[in-house]
């Protein structure tokens, strides 16, 4: 996937200001900054929730950029939320279905059982996330860490080539943000998935992203390895003049 | 390793499962011997409770399930009922035709007026609805030559079959299970935990991959259907039409009913519109008042019991099991 | 509910010349002009009440047309206890709304305050039981008979001008409509509780934040609301049959107007209600038996086209 001098302002605003990013097949690239820096505006325009003013996006070389969000989803990029964005109503296990199953393009269908279709992938995906013993639950009693680790369940019941967390760990406890990482990490390896995620833990970010941009005021001000972004001036001073 | 039953989070096991089909067929059995039993008044007053009954559900569909905040369902239940009436008395068809266009009437100017709607969200969309709404009964009250307008249409004659009252009965009794059975199979498919999930969070339900215009539409326009049946077998039944079939204040009344059911759950409508076909009869015998009663329990439903009889019911026996106070958050603001 | 429809006759101008549509002169399109703006002006009143109260209460309330059929019925009996005589109507003027309003002030303490938090539609159900009290309490007092209010002898009759004849009434409603405006208008704008009010409307919390008693600022928005609905109410009832039901055809347009004009702003209200009113006026002229379809027809494209109202909603 290519994001090329893609800009979003609002009334004036320039949340995002001419970002780049190249994230290749099988790759798992951080998205980092300061806050406000555009990260999940960023994600916000790839997944088509909001249109870019300028700029290409281009996902398998496909231009995608200003599609509405469910096309997108349908071409194989799925994304998981910062807040809390799960079906509260549904069961667990309902939660995921349902993604399954607009993935397979059978949300349409208006007589079929639901609940002899899809189970077999829905189940594997709680199995592999841990929430399998959870599955019969209302998913609004959830714990907030299971609640987070369901929102990427659910962009896994997308199959999706191109997986976007936005702060998956935001709020966690250390162990599960530890578990979650584990997740994250477990997924891109034994998958081949290529993930795309923001991060506020510097070290959650050294530790597994392969490539790393940097956003500033709207701005891609560094993209590489992550000894090459650790080491780049520039970056360096975002970061301080944030803190200092 | 199999995965375990699931259970559909809103109807839960308070209504029909496989396994509970046979209370189903039975209370089915017991309503078809029902009319040899009681005195004819109340072979009217339970066809009437049908009809009302499946209008509520067909509301719930849209409103429960999908989340839409359709303040004007009555519109469709008074577009089923013209439609046979003016079939009758304006065109040279058979009866027949005009009972089997009814619903396809409702529909297609759901389908019409839906497409519009979906567009905006919450208060909005309940206003446009609102406004198209009344725009419909307006011209219906107004347009004397076709509509009958604000006299109505009155005396129509009904074929041998259900000419009779019993066979009224009949009718409705079996036309009223076979929707609530086709409602039941859509609310538990794929198409309708979809829409329990657009319900629940539109924009994720966008994020997965769903259309949720689409389906949205889809909700209203078979909601419009079943609606049409419903005003279909109440010109059957009653023989006439009038616009107070589609004044919005019949919008507001079916709303009370799926409140005082229970709009979490699938039979709660049912059982909300049998209480009020039965307390506004009841309660009319001895007072001229009745508006104040039910204005009275609907405030007292809304402020102590918003999940209405079967959502309470359904929560105390599924306590324990973290299912929450339902009826609260299902219409986005 | 029995016999709704029956109703929306009554809210209609009597003094509106749909007989004699068919000659279409200036004059004639000069006076039905003059009879759109003066409904207008009683829409207006009767809407920005329900606006503000929906702006800042964020309560969609569906009572807010029993509240302008209790000032109207208030109005007669004012006017009736006092003999009929020619002060009356202005006496009616005075204490009606206010009669209404302390109604008002029951309801929110008593009911309202208790479903701030809730969503929408338990909101709308929680003020639509106070419709059918309200309806059937005024049936117990009043009666089902109608009821007519004269104005004062001012007001009454027509005046001729560049040969055309005015209602004098109509005329009036023009000059206490822009009134209202202007002292909703100063309320909002230079007083404290009219600056809180807006404030609240835009940031509910900043406004909890800096200390404000939000409590009495929804008491009082809504007293005032109710007040603007028994004004309305005094101000339409010369120009209608006063009877049971003239609540339910007075709401759906109030609340177009609201969400047509951009919920909670009062001067969208005034540009809508203009619109409603002489839409519907010059739809007398021009197609007199489908004239009441005009303002739902309009409210209908305007939301079509721009969702989110004329003007900027305060949500």
């Amino acid at each position: 996937m290519r994001v090329e001098r893609v800009a979003k302002s609002f009334n004036g605003f320039k949340a995002v200001d001419g970002a780049n990013l190249t994230v290749e097949k099988g790759q798992v690239v951080a998205v980092i900054g300061p806050n406000g820096a555009g990260k999940t505006t960023l994600f916000n325009l790839i997944t088509g929730h909001l249109r870019p003013d300028a700029g290409r996006i281009t996902f398998k070389g496909e231009e995608i950029a200003g599609l509405p969000a469910h096309r997108i989803c349908h071409k194989g990029i799925a994304r998981s939320f910062q807040l809390i964005n799960i079906f509260p109503r549904l069961t667990v296990f309902q939660n995921v279905q349902v993604s399954v199953l607009a993935r397979a393009g059978k949300s349409g269908d208006l007589f079929r059982p639901v609940k002899k279709m899809a189970t077999e992938e829905t189940m594997a995906i709680l199995k592999q996330v841990g929430l399998a013993a959870q599955a019969n639950r209302v998913s609004g009693s959830l714990s907030y860490g299971d609640q987070k680790v369901l929102e990427i369940a659910i962009a896994l019941g997308n199959r999706p080539e191109l997986l976007l967390l936005d702060e998956p760990t935001a709020g966690m406890s250390p162990e599960e943000t530890a578990a979650t990482i584990a997740l994250v990490d477990h997924l891109a390896r034994s998958q081949g998935l290529t993930i795309l995620f923001t991060e506020h833990d510097l070290d959650v970010v050294f530790s597994i992203a392969q490539k790393i941009m940097v956003m500033h005021q709207g701005r891609s001000i560094a993209e590489g390895k992550p000894d090459e972004v650790r080491a780049n001036e520039e970056v360096q001073r975002a970061y301080l003049g944030e803190t200092a | 390793m199999r995965p375990q039953p699931v259970r559909p989070t809103v109807e839960k096991d308070a209504t029909l499962k496989r396994s509970a089909l046979l209370p189903v067929a039975a209370a089915f059995l017991v309503l078809l011997v029902l009319p040899s039993f009681i005195p004819s008044y109340y072979v009217y007053l339970f066809t009437l409770i049908y009809i009302t009954a499946l209008l509520a559900t067909s509301l719930n569909f849209c409103l429960g399930y999908g989340g839409l905040l359709q303040l004007h369902h009555a519109v469709f239940y008074g577009l089923g009922a013209y439609t046979v009436a003016i079939t009758a008395v304006r065109t040279s068809l058979p009866l027949w035709c005009g009972l089997l266009l009814g619903p396809l009437v409702a529909a297609a100017i759901g389908w019409v007026m839906g497409w519009f709607c979906v567009r905006l969200r919450g208060l909005y969309f309940g206003m446009l609805m609102l406004a198209l709404g009344q725009l419909v009964w307006t011209v219906v009250y107004r347009w004397y030559e076709f509509t009958g307008g604000d006299d109505g249409i009155h005396g129509l004659s009904m074929p041998p079959l259900i000419d009779s009252l019993t066979g009224c009965y009949y009718l409705t009794l079996v036309v009223f299970f076979v929707c609530l059975g086709i409602m039941y199979l859509m609310v538990n498919s794929p198409f309708g935990v979809t829409l329990q999930a657009t319900r629940d969070n539109p924009v994720r339900s966008e994020s997965i991959g769903i259309n949720i215009r689409r389906h949205q539409l889809a909700s209203f326009v078979i909601a419009a259907f079943f609606a049409g049946v419903a005003g279909v077998l109440f010109v059957v039944l009653e023989r006439s039409v009038s616009p107070a079939l589609l004044f919005w204040s019949k919008s507001a009344e079916v709303l009370i009913m799926c409140l005082l059911g229970g709009m979490s759950t699938f039979l709660g409508p049912s059982l909300g519109a049998a209480a009020v076909v039965v307390l506004s009869t009841v309660i009319g015998i001895h007072t001229e008042y009745w508006l104040i009663v039910l204005g009275v329990i609907l405030l007292v439903l809304v402020l102590f019991l918003p999940q209405g009889i079967l959502g309470y019911l359904e929560e105390r026996i599924g306590s324990g099991r973290g299912l929450k106070g339902a009826s609260e958050d299902y219409v986005e603001g | 509910m029995p016999g709704a429809p029956a109703r929306q006759k009554t809210a209609r101008c009597p003094r509106s010349i749909g007989e004699d549509a068919g000659d279409m002169d200036l004059s004639a399109i000069g006076s039905q002009l003059l009879v759109g703006l003066s409904r207008s002006m009683i829409l207006f009143i009767i809407s920005s009440g329900l606006s503000l109260v929906l702006g800042v209460l964020r309560v969609p309330n569906f009572a807010h047309g029993s509240l302008y059929m209790l000032g109207a019925f208030t109005a007669f009996t004012v006017a009736t206890a006092l003999g009929g005589g020619p002060g009356g109507f202005w006496w009616a003027v005075a204490l009606a709304p206010l009669v209404v309003a302390g109604i008002c002030l029951l309801v929110e303490r008593g009911l309202l305050q208790a479903i701030y938090h809730r969503e929408h539609l338990m909101q709308m159900l929680l003020t639509y039981a106070l419709v059918l009290i309200f309806s059937d309490l005024v049936k117990l007092i009043w009666g089902v008979e109608y009821k007519s209010l004269m104005p004062p002898p001012a007001l009454t009759g027509a005046f001729t001008f560049l040969g055309t004849s005015f209602p004098r009434y109509s005329l009036f409603l023009l000059i206490v409509g822009p009134l209202v405006a202007v002292a909703l208008w100063l309320f909002l704008n230079r007083t404290r509780l009219g600056k809180i009010c807006r404030a609240t409307a835009t940031d509910r919390e900043m406004v909890d934040a800096l200390g404000i008693n939000s409590k009495w600022v929804f008491a009082a928005v809504f007293v005032l609301g109710g007040w603007l609905a028994g004004l309305g109410g005094v101000f339409m009832a010369p120009t209608v049959n006063i009877v049971l039901g003239m609540d339910h055809s007075i709401i759906i347009s109030a609340f177009l107007i609201v969400v047509v004009g951009g919920l909670g702003n009062v001067w969208g209200a005034l540009v809508s209600a203009l619109i409603f009113g002489v839409g519907e006026s010059f739809g007398v002229l021009f197609w007199p038996r489908f004239a009441i379809v005009f303002p739902f027809l309009i409210a209908a494209v305007l939301l079509i086209i721009r969702p989110s109202g004329l003007l900027k909603s305060v949500w």
